[in-house]
């Protein structure tokens, strides 16, 4: 039993990773740019899919790396080209965009690659259970856990300790007050916009490794990733993180005990926390209700 | 009994005092123009009016009833509606309908999924007849969005209006125009006061406006009451002189 | 308004009905048949129903296909377990849809903008779930089978509504009236007025004593109840309901029908409805890929036509 539940408390955590690289990315274009990116999913599908394709000429690590920055170029591209001319229009505008976006990334992975579930390779190292009694804690696990904390202290520590990552906080609060502090605001939004798709990507490749591609891997994190930011609090990015790992563990906790209920346990807590806090555990009032 | 009775009224943001101890009384039929130069404490004064801010201290009675605490939706109500000073419409319907939505709440029928004939005959009857008085017939079924930045202000007194106030406030009505819009707009709120009897607290940073327009004229500097009394005592009075001159220079 | 408008408006309204009223007839004529008639009558109710919401109390939510799907299941097991009855079905999925709207609606209403886009797009997927994990009661990622739409029993007149797809179509077209009628009237009434000055300031509407929060909550129901109306509809054109019609792709289908066909004026989603059941129906017969095209609709509209067909053929009209 104890065994199980630790199983299931691990997945929690792994999944819970995935939301959380996810939702921050999410949650990054969201603040700044006022933009629910429907497409993040498939951003996340083409990070995947790429390493694949970069796997034979560059290796795993090579492809962990190269990957994520092709889709984070891949997400500038469409920033720069549709998504910025919508900025200050009915954020009704963005949303369908970035929902027609999310078709067509779909369609066009299952055109490019297949709709058959591909395997992404992975040194051979990593694939073995770290010991019999904890067969599920294999070293591919530890190291996508450790990859996406690393990830997020990066993520964390660029945004408090250079200017641009200070500039994007100022953002989120304040925009009028930042822009007229003479700071290029498109120029910081696109930027933006590529952190976040680049942390879609390498949620993709990470997820290859485990699960395997496919063309709607990045779909079925969305939702989660949603009620992530919702539960932890719009505005703000440690709430993203703590929401992402509270539901991914919740999640993995309940498949012990009731496994058809581990994806209504994620909306139920959602329901919980609007209801009795409805700004997120860590939102602040006021901020882009 | 006065119908606007203000009584030492305070507001601070944090350490800053931006109204101090001000007191006014507006009788029924009066026009009230609160002046000041920037910073005066103006805007917040009047908020405090409308109900916008609570007051730190003080009080404020309208009609014999303390309002002090009440919201500013409340206070819409109790007969008090407001204009803004940058103008707050219905920029894509039109002048008819803005003023129609108006006249409709303050019958009371906001919830009503349809009206009798009388009820809406009595509607748009109230609307003609307001219609009428901002001099916006012509302009009835156009896109209030679409029109001149005097139409719109008076177009969003059309709809004050309707809300069957006894007391109009009108947070400074010519900001941002011409001569000639600041003639037409300062001429309709006369015809409102001297033809149909509206009560009206304005504020206004304009001089040559007020002047001519008010019975009586309220000067605020640096949050605290400077003077008060006809125009032309306010203009003699060298206190005044010396708040607006400093200003100038 | 002037003469000429009214007698202008009332053409065309006119116009719209003998369109509707003949379409079995003209239909065949150019290569369509009756059941895909029926199908745009029933989605263009549903993003009329979403537009009442969308494009004239200025919420957006993107999660209406959650309220279409329970009125679509309310309908199919009604007829399923309860009793072989098209009216029962059709009130019985309008109840489940409208009521569950009314109680979501009441935790999401102050939050705005993206905000609520979210919010309602995360709960509309809770009814996902449920549908697609209670295998036992709505069959699950299969679907809802095993009922059909009954006959209608009219005093001594029987409409055989089941066998006959035309008397089905006019059963649908009598439906789509009553409530287009309903969301007409409303928003002819000062109620209805209320919602345009929200949509329009809703800053400015606050401060003239209106209850905001109230007024979209009320708006948020009706249209809940109007578009799961369409759902039972739905349920019982395809004697079938299934987890995807709950999904919030369906509800960004909705959207962008409401958007491009036009959503400040009242029947835009329905032409957006026409011209995006047509075109899915065409592209899914010649390509695999027709989903890249629908997404690409999507992109073309929100670059090219933000304002739908109808506010574009207005534009031109006050340009000339």
């Amino acid at each position: 039993m104890t065994q199980l539940i630790l199983f299931n408390i691990t997945n929690g955590l792994i999944t819970g990773a995935f939301y959380v690289l996810m939702a921050l990315g999410l949650s990054l274009i969201l603040n700044l740019s006022g933009v629910i990116n429907f497409a993040h999913g498939g951003f996340l599908a083409i990070g995947g899919y790429l390493a694949y394709s970069l796997n034979p000429y560059l290796g795993f690590w090579g492809a962990l790396l190269v990957s994520p920055l092709l889709t984070a170029l891949l997400g500038l591209a469409i920033e720069r080209g549709l998504i910025r001319r919508l900025y200050g229009r009915d954020p009704l505008y963005s949303l369908l965009l970035t929902f027609g976006l999310a078709f067509i990334f779909e369609d066009g992975t299952r055109f490019l690659w297949g709709a058959q579930g591909l395997p992404v390779s992975i040194p051979a190292f990593m694939a073995q259970p770290l010991s019999l009694d904890l067969f599920f804690i294999t070293g591919y696990r530890l190291f996508m856990v450790g990859t996406v904390a690393v990830a997020v202290a990066g993520l964390f520590a660029f945004l408090r300790y250079t200017r641009i990552g200070v500039r994007i906080r100022a953002g989120t609060l304040d925009l009028e007050t930042v822009s007229s502090l003479g700071v290029n605001i498109r120029a910081l939004r696109s930027f933006n916009f590529a952190v976040g798709i680049f942390l879609a990507g390498l949620a993709g490749v990470l997820a290859g490794g485990q699960l395997g591609l496919e063309p709607t891997m990045g779909t079925g994190l969305l939702m989660p990733s949603f009620i992530a930011i919702i539960v932890g609090g719009v505005g703000s990015l440690p709430g993203t993180l703590l929401g992402g790992l509270l539901i991914g563990v919740a999640a993995g906790v309940t498949t012990v005990f009731f496994p058809s209920a581990s994806e209504a346990v994620i909306y139920i807590m959602m329901a919980v926390v609007l209801l009795i806090r409805p700004r997120g555990l860590l939102g602040e009032e006021g901020l882009l209700t | 009994m006065s119908l606007l009775d203000i009584r030492r009224v305070s507001k601070n943001f944090g350490s800053l005092v931006a109204v101090r101890d001000v007191s006014m009384t507006v009788e029924s039929g009066e026009l009230r123009a609160v002046i000041g130069p920037n910073g005066a404490g103006k805007t917040t004064f009047f908020n405090l009016i409308s109900g916008l801010f609570r007051p730190s201290a003080g009080s404020i009675a309208f009609d014999g009833e303390d309002v002090t605490g009440v919201p500013a939706h409340r206070r819409v109500a109790r007969g008090m509606a407001r204009t803004f000073q940058i103008t707050e419409i219905f920029p894509e319907i039109s002048v008819l309908e803005n003023v129609r939505i108006s006249a409709e709440v303050a019958a009371g029928y906001r919830l009503r999924p349809w009206l009798g004939r009388r009820a809406a005959a009595e509607i748009r009857q109230r609307v003609e007849k307001i219609l009428g008085l901002t001099g916006l017939v012509a302009k009835a079924d156009r896109l209030v969005g679409e029109l001149s930045h005097g139409d719109q202000r008076a177009a969003e007194i059309a709809m004050a209006l309707a809300l069957r106030p006894r007391l109009l406030l009108l947070d400074e009505p010519t900001a941002g125009m011409g001569d000639q819009e600041t003639y037409e707009i300062a001429a309709l709120i006369r015809r409102l006061h001297r033809d149909n009897k509206y009560t009206i607290v304005l504020i206004e940073h304009d001089m040559r406006v007020v002047f001519n327009l008010a019975d009586r004229i309220t000067v605020l500097d640096q949050g605290r009451l400077l003077a008060e009394g006809p125009p032309a005592a306010i203009a003699q009075n060298p206190a005044v002189q010396a708040a607006y001159l400093g200003e100038a220079a | 308004m002037r003469r000429s408008e009214i007698l202008r408006g009332r053409l065309i309204l006119l116009a719209i009905w003998a369109v509707l009223i003949g379409a079995p007839y003209w239909m065949p004529a150019i290569g369509g048949y009756t059941a895909l008639g029926t199908r745009v009558l029933v989605l263009g109710l549903a993003a009329m129903s979403l537009n009442f919401l969308l494009g004239f109390t200025g919420v957006l939510s993107f999660g209406h296909a959650a309220y279409f799907g329970l009125g679509a299941y309310g309908a199919g097991l009604t007829l399923k377990l309860l009793a072989a009855s098209t009216p029962l079905a059709l009130l019985l999925g309008t109840l489940l849809g409208g009521i569950a709207g009314a109680l979501l609606g009441a935790l999401i209403v102050r939050r705005r903008g993206v905000y609520f886009a979210m919010v309602t797009i995360a709960f509309g997927q809770v009814f996902y779930f449920i549908a697609f994990r209670w295998n036992a009661l709505t069959g699950g990622d299969d679907g809802l089978r095993g009922f059909a739409r009954q006959p209608l029993h009219l005093g001594p007149v029987t409409i055989d509504i089941l066998n006959n797809a035309e008397a089905f179509y006019y059963f649908v077209l009598a439906c789509f009236a009553v409530v287009t009628a309903v969301m007409a009237f409303l928003l002819r009434s000062p109620f209805g007025h209320t919602l345009l000055a929200i949509r329009e300031n809703e800053r400015r509407a606050r401060f003239l004593g209106i209850p905001v929060e109230r007024h979209i909550w009320l708006a948020f129901t009706l249209s809940c109840f109007f578009i799961s109306l369409a759902g039972a509809l739905y349920a019982m054109l395809n004697n079938f309901a299934d987890p995807r019609g709950l999904h919030y792709a369906l509800s960004g289908d909705l959207v962008i029908m409401a958007v491009m066909g036009g959503m400040r004026s009242f029947w835009g989603p329905l032409l957006g409805a026409v011209v995006f059941v047509v075109l899915q129906d065409y592209l899914s017969s010649i390509t695999t890929n027709w989903q890249s095209f629908i997404g690409l609709l999507f992109v073309l509209v929100v670059m090219f036509f933000p304002r739908g067909l109808l506010g574009f053929l207005q534009r031109r009209k006050a340009a000339a």
